[in-house]
């Protein structure tokens, strides 16, 4: 078999195996959700108070750039996994032991999650043509100015995500929480990248090509300092539309682009380099699988002179210790943590009392309250995981006992690393920011027990909670302020919804475990 | 002390099933199930360790149903699941103090039982090493361990010897034996041998059925006088293995000694054998291969 034909085998069944899983399906949805957000006008490509008039090349260029702007970030989520999958299955090892390359092998993967990111862009071209005919305001379909910026802007975003997505698979550090947590950060950092450096060569999402097209144009007014996108504001008035035909594709724009694929081919020969090959001896994936179990075929005849005689049980197992399961579920979250990671934390608790003002010490907050992320999110996913739920769900009352120390252990993290804020605030005899902080303590430990119940895996919640702290804490904004570290948040209603939240979370949280009881 | 199952059925998707109106009643002693892949064994073992609920059909320890109240078993429920996992952070002597706490053992007691079960199981020297460094042999262990922490009145063991040495596979089978006493002990495996050494009763599943629920000597007299040995050249026997039940072949320089299962001697010059409890397996699953009922999980 050729290698090209081994990187398409690895490719086909890669694919074959994501598209049917319902999971496929939902990220096609999320494609579906992001044209219908443009097409009723939630999501919008402004220039000041006005936008381009809904005709093929506006409508071909806001769907591309909406694409590979976020599906370049949930995209990258959704397909991050594709090694972590061949572990779990245990179809690496088998892979392994095949002649298959670690390049061919990585070129496979690589294909298969350009495919799914390029279907979700392929189903938002296609919602482009019906955005375009519902929106009236151009009834001709131009196809090369409605596809083209899908192509050449969205196409070689995807690629780059695609080859990102492994290289994280591949660097062991990078495969978890952290790396999905950092990934938010490159994103956001990728996405300000042209506008800081002023060139197009680092335009992963084509935003910027996009604004330097409408500027060149002269279509719109005061361009240059305005040009943002909208999420979640109505439809802006046709009278304040004005007329673009898209971006002229030089030579120029064209290499920028064609560079993207370059250097999603490059970083997929470095993800191949340091691609571990399924080596259980190189210790991370050594703790990740279970137990291999071959089967004995004979056994020796002669009795062994080992002991095995057990006493019984002197006092039978009748009490409700919660305390000693709150402390091993502590010591559950906290075990293997570093020396370092304690003594950022610990700094983290006592910036505040060092910290005069206000505004800042809310940042210090939101960051102590970052910094233990990867310890929330395991939580209601260990069980699974780790594969011993059906240990645990087979002793009595297991929504009592564990499900409660699991919860008051992601509390009492909340509450010892979020102290320092606290007792600042409790000096200031600060009573309804404290009541905001306590109603945060209560509200982070309950998503992440609740999204990890529903969904088994600690990334939802790695990746909401990210994405909802960045808006939220770190820009002051009390409708996302879900712990009061902004000074004005305590004194809007807010905290009260986040309360409310929690409770739903809560109960949400019983009813997960309880559906997983009942199985 | 007994458990009663009764009508008890597991429907997955579609239409299969994992279990088909299942009857069993046991009493204290060890019951071996034995059956090919996919015959329901695991499927039975997790609606008993009340892991799984049943389509249909009732369980009850003693007078109690468990399906309803399953507690009061789950506080004198042994279970070792098939696919038992770890925390790889955590300790041996950590994660079974953790279990413990979550199975309501009395912190001193709880100590006392965890040095003698990592003693007993042969992992006092490893206590100390987190369970990710263990080989699958030692985490098996650590599971056998886990089980046995409440002193359970009921132990359900799932293909508890795989992945383990033959020495602590005969260590395991010996404290299977010790335990049997006053207590029911459900062991499912593939390895007829283990269960032939063990077990006081013997049931056999096939496609979500039972088959055959009966002592060791009932399903050896139920094959005493049909097996058979013969002497063959070996391009024989791929027609011999059409006409009869195979059991064995060993090739040797005079030709093939095929063990056969059937009702009257296959060949001439076949000689009759004393039964294995492997000849009535097959000879047991043959038989309800002829009746299958839909596939099992």
């Amino acid at each position: 078999m050729s290698g090209a034909s081994v990187v398409l085998a690895a490719a086909r069944a890669d694919f074959l195996e994501r598209v049917r899983r319902y999971s496929f399906l939902f990220t096609l949805g999320l494609a579906l959700y992001f044209g219908y957000m443009a097409t009723v006008g939630r999501l919008t490509l402004r220039v000041g108070d006005s936008r381009g008039i809904y005709n093929s090349a506006w409508i071909g260029g806001l769907l591309a750039v909406v694409g590979s702007t976020f599906i370049s970030l949930a995209g990258f989520y959704f397909v991050k996994n594709t090694l972590q999958r061949d572990t779990e299955t245990r179809v690496g090892e088998i892979l392994a032991a095949t002649p298959i390359s670690r390049l061919a092998y990585i070129l496979g993967k690589f294909a298969s999650n350009f495919a799914v990111l390029a279907s979700m862009i392929a189903v938002l071209a296609l919602s482009s043509i019906v955005m375009q005919l519902v929106s009236g305001e151009d009834m001709h379909i131009h196809l090369w100015k409605l596809l083209s910026p899908f192509l050449l802007l969205s196409i070689p975003a995807m690629a780059v995500v695609a080859a990102l997505a492994l290289v994280f698979e591949a660097i062991p550090f990078l495969r978890g929480g952290f790396g999905n947590v950092a990934y938010f950060f490159l994103w956001t950092a990728i996405l300000t990248v042209p506008i800081v450096t002023n060139s197009s060569i680092y335009d992963l999402s084509g935003l910027f090509l996009l604004r330097q097209s409408i500027i060149a144009s002269h279509a719109a007014p005061a361009a240059e300092n305005s040009f943002s996108f909208s999420l979640g504001i109505g439809p802006i008035k046709p009278a304040a539309a004005f007329r673009w035909e898209g971006i002229p594709w030089t030579a120029e724009t064209l290499f920028s682009r064609l560079l993207l694929c370059v250097v999603a081919l490059l970083l997929c020969v470095l993800a191949a380099a340091l691609f571990d090959r399924f080596d259980p001896a190189r210790g991370y994936r050594a703790l990740r699988a279970a137990p291999a179990v071959p089967v004995l075929g004979s056994i020796p005849v002669a009795p062994p002179t080992i002991e095995t005689k057990l006493s019984r049980l002197d006092t039978p197992a009748q009490g409700f210790r919660f305390w000693a399961v709150l402390a091993a579920e502590v010591r559950l979250m906290l075990k293997g943590q570093r020396w370092w990671w304690y003594s950022i934390a610990a700094g983290l608790l006592l910036a505040p009392a060092l910290i005069p003002n206000a505004d800042a010490r809310g940042i210090v907050l939101a960051v102590a309250w970052i910094w233990p992320v990867l310890l929330w999110s395991p939580m209601g996913v260990r069980e699974m995981r780790h594969q011993t739920y059906q240990v645990l769900f087979a002793v009595p009352h297991p929504m009592a006992r564990q499900l409660p120390a699991v919860w008051l252990a992601g509390v009492l993290l909340a509450t010892v690393t979020g102290s320092g804020f606290a007792f600042r605030l409790l000096l200031e005899k600060n009573l309804p920011g404290l009541f905001a902080w306590a109603i945060g303590a209560l509200f982070i430990p309950t998503a992440a027990l609740c999204l990890g119940v529903w969904s088994s895996s600690s990334k939802p919640f790695e990746i909401l909670y990210t994405l909802l702290w960045y808006i939220g804490p770190m820009h002051a904004m009390p409708a996302f302020d879900f712990m009061g570290s902004a000074p004005a948040t305590a004194a809007t209603r807010y905290p009260l919804v986040y309360l409310a939240l929690t409770a739903i979370l809560f109960v949400m949280t019983l009813a997960g475990r309880k559906r997983q009881l009942l199985v | 002390m007994k458990l009663s199952i009764r009508s008890l059925s597991k429907k997955y998707s579609g239409n299969l099933w994992g279990l088909l109106d299942f009857n069993l009643e046991l009493k204290p002693g060890v019951l071996g199930l034995l059956g090919p892949n996919g015959a329901g064994k695991s499927t039975l073992m997790r609606i008993l360790a009340t892991v799984t609920r049943p389509s249909s059909g009732s369980i009850h320890w003693d007078d109690l149903d468990i399906l309803s109240s399953p507690d009061p078993l789950r506080a004198v429920l042994g279970y070792l699941p098939q696919d038992f996992g770890v925390y790889p952070h955590l300790t041996a002597y950590e994660f079974l103090e953790y279990l413990a706490a979550v199975k309501g053992l009395d912190g001193a007691a709880a100590r006392r039982r965890i040095n003698e079960l990592l003693a007993v199981v042969n992992l006092a020297d490893s206590r100390h090493r987190p369970l990710g460094g263990f080989s699958g042999g030692m985490r098996q262990r650590v599971g056998i361990a886990q089980a046995l922490l409440n002193d359970p009145q009921l132990l359900i063991v799932d293909e508890p010897t795989a992945g383990l040495d033959p020495e602590e596979r005969v260590r395991f089978r010996n404290l299977l034996s010790e335990l049997s006493g006053e207590r029911i002990v459900i062991l499912s495996t593939h390895i007829v041998s283990d269960v032939e050494a063990v077990a006081t009763d013997i049931a056999i599943l096939s496609h979500g059925r039972l088959l055959s629920h009966a002592a060791p000597e009932s399903l050896l007299a139920s094959v005493s006088g049909k097996v058979w040995e013969v002497l063959l050249p070996s391009v024989d026997l791929p027609a011999l293995q059409q006409r009869h039940l195979v059991s064995s072949v060993a090739h040797r320089s005079d030709g093939v000694h095929a063990r056969v299962v059937t009702d009257s001697a296959p060949l001439p010059n076949a000689l009759p054998l004393d039964p294995s409890l492997e000849d009535a397996y097959l000879a047991a699953i043959a038989a309800g291969r002829a009746t299958p009922a839909g596939a099992a999980a």
